[in-house]
């Protein structure tokens, strides 16, 4: 337990705060000058005056949660049609699940952003789906190509000679085998996704110019970076632990099962 | 005059011994053989020459390599020993031509003299090599891949490597496994010959055939000791220990064929006519397997014989529904069997089973053996969890596994309960045919018998038919009533065992009988 410690604390700092902060943001609304740092604001005050730590509180769960609902839906769509190309003895099959997702993998991840979230309207979940559809071409590939390996294994041929159904065969054995590539694939595109969805706060894309958001501070409060450090500095040091502290927990997840399983 | 002195060897691994003080010599010009079991220390034995432990080993006693005394800090003088590890392909580098590897190893033999001196010493030495290891007839071979070089021609560029720097002593390691019965001759012909030359040889094997062609003494080991030591013919035909005398008698002969007792009036279980198979290469439709045509009786007992890639494999994935067919069909009792297995119905699916080379792979490896080897039961034969559970638990003691091994995963197990949980898996079905893919080869002598010997009691208790892959003539002769020959994608030969193996008429058939034959009665 002691070596998941320090990657605990670090994903978990964030994500309380994301969770839980709007809960005790108590603190006032009202504006004060602009970064300037004064008695009751301990993190200083923000580009209109407003109190930072607040900010930092009510800020988190729009980065936090479109991370992780991104990246849920990218798995939940992704492996399934990985599982079926990997899996399927027809060609066109194969060919036709890719194909189409081959197109999206060629266009740069910004411009997709860029162009998606202009054209749609701007909100949360427009914004979770366009960081899905980013995510979804390697995915795919990555559960493809794990699930090609296994199903050319003596173990698909011997449970298919037992008269297993494909779902079954599929699920419980070549799913099970793609664990551990995709747990570890899991921790990089959790980070690639915070990185999506920073960027797209950074730059104005699904969130309201006022709204608070982490990655919008950055944004916002750089001119007051030597005035006014914290502000800038608070919320990049959690975002930063949230991608780093998630995947030292899959690397270590990963070390222990692998002590785990007898060679 | 002794080339290698080994005196009281020890090692032991975390108070584990792996060597519990062994001493033998090799005396220049003589085949020595180490037999044994897997695991019984033939390897550590045969590495300790080199000067190679296992980590955190603790070595006691003496090893002398050529006068030079070797532990783990000093080995002999470079090139002394060579060393042929068990699996070539291993240890050759897929990256780069034959010829360059050898021609780099030899400048490291050659130090003395001008530039051009040296590089005519290398070329004859490595000319010098290549004869000694049977490669001078082919010197295109040295522009090639390693994987462009079949199994025996992989195993000859690895003994011309170790041959470069001269050796007094070459280590042998299970030189013959997995190869067919013809390369198994050659390399025995190889051995014999270096010795000739005045080379101590150390053969490390589990394959008393080779050992009877070859060694002129033999040293039996059995968990890190000696059990018996002598001159290799005298060894083995009075053996003094049990476990030799188990040895001898589990290894299949090829010289008694079981005799044909099926009626040839029944009906056939499994038609076969003009069966042909491919795969394709690079777009390039290739047929691997031409037209067979041959009939399965029930309860009969068949084998496919061939040298490896001949398409044995293939034949019985199509059969199996595993491989698609090009064309031809397979008729089941009369009714036409679909080629590909999620065309065929449950019950066609229970005809025909398959057990497979790699018992390991065959199973899924996070889910207990019991649970997997009862599915068949459930699936095929609709019986309930519980029954099936029942069913499998009762067929697993049987062949020997408790309840207790097989609750828990694959990895728990050796290969060779694997091997026979897998049979158990098949038979559940009570299948009217059971193909065997190769499914002794890499397993050692005592549990090749165990499971040869399960494959003469299960059908015959469940009278299904046995269609079996195999190499070694020896197991052929020992379960077969009838044989395939396949050489080459072709069936060029079939008829009873004993006939086919007395009086051979296709010439593939004949190399393959004679091979067997070399190894079993040394010229």
């Amino acid at each position: 337990m002691k070596r998941f410690l320090i990657p605990g604390a670090l994903v978990a700092v964030p994500v309380l705060l994301a969770a839980f902060g709007p809960l005790f943001a108590t603190g006032g609304t009202g504006k004060d000058v602009a970064f300037s740092s004064g008695p009751g604001h301990p993190f200083g005050t923000d580009f209109v005056g407003r109190d930072v730590w607040t900010q930092v509180l009510l800020g988190g769960g729009s980065v936090v949660f479109v991370a992780v609902a991104a990246t849920a839906c990218t798995y939940l769509v992704a492996v399934p049609l990985g599982l079926v190309a990997g899996m399927t003895r027809h060609r066109l099959v194969d060919e036709a699940l890719l194909r189409p997702l081959d197109v999206l993998l060629a266009i740069p991840s910004m411009l997709l952003l860029l162009l998606l979230a202009a054209a749609a309207p701007s909100s949360r979940w427009v914004l979770i789906a366009v960081v899905t559809v980013i995510n979804l071409p390697d995915v795919v590939r990555i559960s493809r190509a794990g699930a090609l390996s296994s199903a050319a294994s003596p173990a698909v041929e011997a449970m298919r000679l037992q008269g297993e159904s494909p779902a079954r065969i599929g699920i419980g054995y070549v799913a099970r085998r793609m664990l551990r590539t995709l747990a570890a694939d899991l921790g990089t595109r959790f980070t690639g996704a915070i990185y999506l969805v920073a960027s797209a706060s950074f730059l104005g894309v699904g969130v309201a110019p006022q709204a608070a958001d982490w990655a919008a501070m950055i944004d916002r409060n750089r001119t007051g970076l030597f005035l006014q450090p914290w502000a800038v500095v608070l919320p990049a040091l959690l975002i930063v632990a949230l991608s780093v502290g998630v995947n030292l927990t899959f690397d270590r997840l990963l070390r222990k099962r692998k002590s785990e399983v007898p060679t | 005059m002794n080339v290698v002195e080994v005196d009281e060897l020890e090692v032991a691994v975390g108070g584990r011994r792996l060597l519990g003080g062994i001493s033998f010599a090799l005396p220049a010009g003589s085949v020595t053989a180490l037999v044994g079991e897997s695991g019984s220390g033939k390897t550590t034995a045969g590495l300790a020459l080199l000067g190679e432990h296992p980590p955190g080993a603790e070595v006691t006693g003496r090893v002398v390599v050529d006068g030079h005394p070797v532990t783990a800090d000093s080995s002999a003088p470079r090139g002394r020993i060579g060393y042929v590890p068990q699996h070539p392909s291993t240890a050759l580098n897929p990256a780069r031509r034959v010829g360059s590897v050898l021609r780099e190893i030899a400048r490291h033999h050659t130090t003395a003299g001008s530039r051009g001196e040296r590089k005519a010493l290398a070329r004859n030495r490595i000319d010098e090599a290549l004869r000694q290891a049977r490669l001078s007839e082919r010197p295109d071979l040295l522009h090639r891949y390693p994987h462009q070089l079949s199994g025996g021609q992989q195993q000859r560029v690895v003994l011309a490597q170790a041959l470069l720097g001269r050796p007094r002593v070459v280590v042998a390691d299970e030189p013959t496994t997995g190869q067919d019965a013809v390369t198994r001759a050659q390399l025995v012909a190889e051995l014999r010959a270096l010795a000739a030359e005045g080379i101590a040889v150390l053969l490390l094997t589990h394959d008393l055939d080779v050992v009877r062609g070859l060694a002129d003494r033999l040293l039996v080991l059995r968990a890190g000791r000696v059990l018996e030591s002598g001159p290799a013919r005298e060894v083995l035909s009075a053996p003094r220990h049990e476990h030799t005398r188990m040895l001898v008698e589990s290894q299949p002969d090829s010289r008694t064929p079981a005799e044909s007792e099926v009626d040839t009036e029944v009906r056939p279980l499994l038609a076969v006519r003009e069966l042909t198979a491919g795969h394709r290469s690079g777009g390039r439709a290739v047929e691997t397997l031409h037209p067979a045509s041959f009939e399965i009786r029930p309860g009969e007992r068949v084998a496919v014989v061939g040298r490896s890639g001949g398409g044995k494999t293939t034949l019985a994935r199509c059969l199996a529904g595993l491989h698609p067919r090009r064309g031809g069909e397979v008729l089941l009792r009369d009714e036409p069997l679909a080629p590909r297995l999620r065309r065929r119905d449950r019950a066609q699916l229970a005809e025909v089973q398959y057990v497979f080379q790699d018992a390991r792979a065959s199973f899924d490896e996070h889910v207990p053996v019991l649970d997997q080897v009862a599915r068949t039961a459930e699936r095929l034969r609709g019986a309930g969890r519980a029954q099936a559970r029942e069913q499998a638990e009762h067929r697993l003691e049987r062949v020997g596994l408790d309840r207790a091994s097989t609750a828990r995963r694959p990895a728990a197990l050796s290969g060779g309960e694997l091997q026979r949980a897998a049979l158990v898996r098949a038979l559940l079905a009570r299948p009217g045919l059971l193909i065997c893919d190769e499914i002794t080869s890499g397993l050692d002598a005592v549990t090749q018998a165990e499971i040869l010997a399960l494959l003469r009691e299960l059908p015959a208790e469940t009278g299904c038919a046995l269609l079996f892959i195999a190499h070694d003539l020896g197991v052929v002769a020992d379960l077969a009533e009838r044989v395939l020959i396949v050489a080459d994608g072709h069936l060029v030969e079939q008829g009873a065992t004993a006939q086919v193996l007395r009086a051979p008429r296709h010439p593939a058939t004949a190399e393959l009988v004679e091979a067997a034959a070399n190894q079993v009665a040394p010229a």
